[in-house]
């Protein structure tokens, strides 16, 4: 891995519902979403997402969820991993560690929004973040919403808290 | 220049300062993972200058301080302006934790960015992890030093030589191994190490670096049976068997998980285990999460209590499947047996089967008044697992096979047609499929139609005098093929 130069930054996005959402959604939840979806962002050849066991790493698409069904290209970053990797550990320290995951409020989305950002200044595509606000707008979202909020999506991989 | 970084810091007001600055102050918002300030600025300040600011504020020293803009980091040299920081903009900065940048030399491990530094040697849970002690490099001194890894190092200044340049080993094993999980192809790589192999079939070095981890030694304290594993070298010699093979220890934890299913139906042998995984599980796992910083056995797809213990713990001789169609969700048989009658409408009071009060009623639009709807939800409602299980993909495709055998059921659902007997027929069916499918786990992706898997039962069902076939197949569908669980359903759900 060169130390230097800019690295491209991608954004990982996968349908959790495997295109289910978009199948029945509307007829579920009277509302039409095109996925559930899942973030992650792919830097320095590793896969960097927040789930409920805290902020993981994996190798690009190396989760259960396999391949993504979209990339999204974030531009490039002069952050190298050294940095990334102080900037994750601070993260999962403070406002990323495990048990502040949400589904709907802090979840794997507000983690690569955040990361995309300090990685690029640049933010990730609006449909994404405004899931959970979609969803909760409908008497189905609002009636499962406790049974949501205890709910958290771990695709696996291996935790980046790492003791030291 | 000095003057600027010297007036009061506090001092965050547009202040002409008559030096240098020809520029207006500007107000560049600095964010840390953990905190955010304003720091005000000139804005032709260079971004040494900034640095100073900042590390007065932040409490750090300016060469802890990495600040990234859009991507780029600042470099001392360059200038605020340069990089297009105007007032209001917010800068990113990473304080770098006593680390010194190091550029490591060639090494297997390819730990690009090991920035260790002597200095704070600290012994902060040495990392009892058989894989990245002797990885770095094959070169002798490690290995034979393994004992006194475990009690940190102070001057390594002969490690330099080695080419890691890091001098706090318990850092570098930490880094090491954080890089050896994610990249398997890495770990396998070391496995085949000789070295790696040697030290990992001493069963006494191994037990010694694991007991010298004090989160092992805190569960074992707890639970005195680990240290009795710890000490049988057999079991020991088989669990590094085991580490040495992802794959295989991948499949002994597949097995154990379904002999673990099995073994719930055995009366009062469910209370036993769940108590015994509780127990040592538990512990173990925020040990284990704590220390190697994963949970591997989360990517076996949400399995939850039986979710792969550690293969050191008892072998569990797997039973026979009693249930037929592989199910490797566990709960969700617990919790299709207990789901009673179906249609309950306009029933609110939290219940047992109604855990959150749903009013199906009150649900709006959809197919909330189909009796298949509300069932689908109380036994969501009453175990949180399946909604694990939907939401993990596997089990997705198969449901999305099913449904797309049926494309006609899924547009014939129209959402303006809530309770119209017509298509209720048909939203029945899609709602058989969608409960077979969640409590059967997604099975095998089958394409039959439930009757025709159910056949046999079907006809034992009607044998026996239950001559609603209807009823029958739908108690069939929901309880996954199990003609017991049927018939109590049946008996159960007396229509009302």
């Amino acid at each position: 891995m060169d130390q230097s130069g800019p690295y491209p930054v991608k954004l990982y996005i996968y349908d959790v519902s495997r295109g289910m959402a978009r199948a029945l959604s509307f007829q579920m939840i009277g509302k039409h979403l095109e996925g559930i979806w899942h973030t992650a962002i792919v830097v320095h050849g590793k896969e960097y997402f927040f789930g409920g066991a805290g902020i993981g790493s994996c190798p690009p698409a190396g989760t259960v969820l396999g391949e993504p069904d979209s990339i999204v290209d974030l531009g490039s970053t002069e952050v190298n991993e050294e940095i990334l990797r102080e900037y994750l550990k601070s993260l999962s320290e403070s406002t990323f560690s495990g048990d502040k995951y949400n589904l709907l409020e802090h979840n794997c989305n507000s983690f690569s929004s955040d990361v995309a950002h300090f990685l690029t200044d640049k933010k990730i595509p609006s449909y994404i973040t405004e899931l959970p606000s979609d969803v909760l707008s409908t008497p189905f979202g609002q009636a499962l919403r406790p049974f949501l909020d205890s709910m958290s999506i771990s695709p696996g991989g291996n935790s980046v808290t790492g003791h030291r | 220049m000095a003057e600027q970084g010297a007036a009061d810091p506090g001092n965050n007001n547009n202040n002409n300062k008559p030096e240098d600055s020809e520029g207006t102050i500007i107000k560049v918002t600095v964010k840390t993972p953990k905190d955010k300030e304003e720091i005000a600025i000139a804005e032709d300040a260079s971004v040494t200058q900034f640095k100073e600011e900042i590390s007065k504020r932040f409490k750090a020293k300016q060469d802890q301080l990495v600040l990234i803009f859009a991507g780029k980091i600042l470099k001392d040299g360059d200038s605020l302006s340069q990089h297009g920081i105007k007032d209001g903009l917010t800068v990113h900065l990473v304080i770098k934790t006593a680390h010194k940048y190091v550029s490591d030399g060639a090494s297997t491990s390819a730990s690009s960015s090991t920035s260790t530094q002597a200095g704070s040697s600290s012994t902060s849970s040495p990392a009892a992890n058989p894989t990245s002690t002797s990885a770095p490099s094959g070169s002798a001194p490690p290995s034979t030093q393994t004992p006194n890894l475990l009690t940190g190092f102070g001057d390594l200044a002969g490690l330099a030589g080695l080419g890691m340049g890091s001098a706090n080993f318990m850092e570098l094993q930490q880094q090491m191994q954080r890089q050896l999980m994610s990249n398997p192809e890495m770990l396998s790589q070391i496995m085949e190490n000789p070295l790696v192999q040697n030290m990992m079939s001493n069963p006494d070095l191994m037990r010694q670096m694991i007991v010298a981890n004090p989160q092992m030694q805190q569960l074992m304290e707890r639970n005195p049976e680990i240290s009795h594993m710890l000490n049988n070298p057999e079991l020991m010699r088989q669990t590094m068997e085991l580490a040495r093979n992802p794959a295989m220890m991948q499949e002994m934890m597949r097995n154990q998980d379904r002999a673990l299913s099995n073994l719930e139906s055995i009366p009062g042998g469910y209370n036993a285990l769940r108590r015994m995984y509780t127990d040592i599980q538990e512990p173990m796992f925020s040990a284990a999460r704590e220390q190697f910083g994963s949970n591997p056995f989360s990517a076996l797809g949400g399995n939850s209590e039986s979710g792969a213990q550690p293969s050191r713990t008892e072998n569990r001789e797997p039973l026979p499947n009693p249930w037929g169609p592989p199910n490797s969700s566990t709960s969700s048989e617990s919790g299709t047996g207990t789901t009673g009658s179906t249609s309950t409408t306009g029933s609110t009071n939290p219940s047992v089967s109604n855990p959150l009060g749903i009013n199906p009623g009150s649900l709006g639009n959809g197919m909330f008044n189909s009796p298949g709807m509300q069932s689908l939800l109380q036994q969501i409602s009453e175990n949180p697992q399946l909604m694990q299980n939907m939401l993990s993909a596997p089990y997705m495709r198969s449901m999305m096979q099913s449904l797309a055998q049926n494309p006609e059921l899924a547009s014939q659902n129209p959402a303006s047609s809530p309770s119209s007997t017509g298509t209720n027929a048909a939203q029945q069916q899609l709602m058989q499929q969608m409960l077979q499918m969640f409590a059967g786990g997604g099975g095998g992706g089958s394409t039959q139609t439930p009757e025709m898997r159910f056949q046999t039962q079907l006809d034992q069902l009607s044998a026996m005098g239950f001559i609603n076939r209807e009823a029958n197949l739908q108690a069939l569908i929901a309880t996954g093929g199990d003609i017991n669980a049927a018939i109590e359903r049946l008996l159960g759900s007396q229509p009302s």
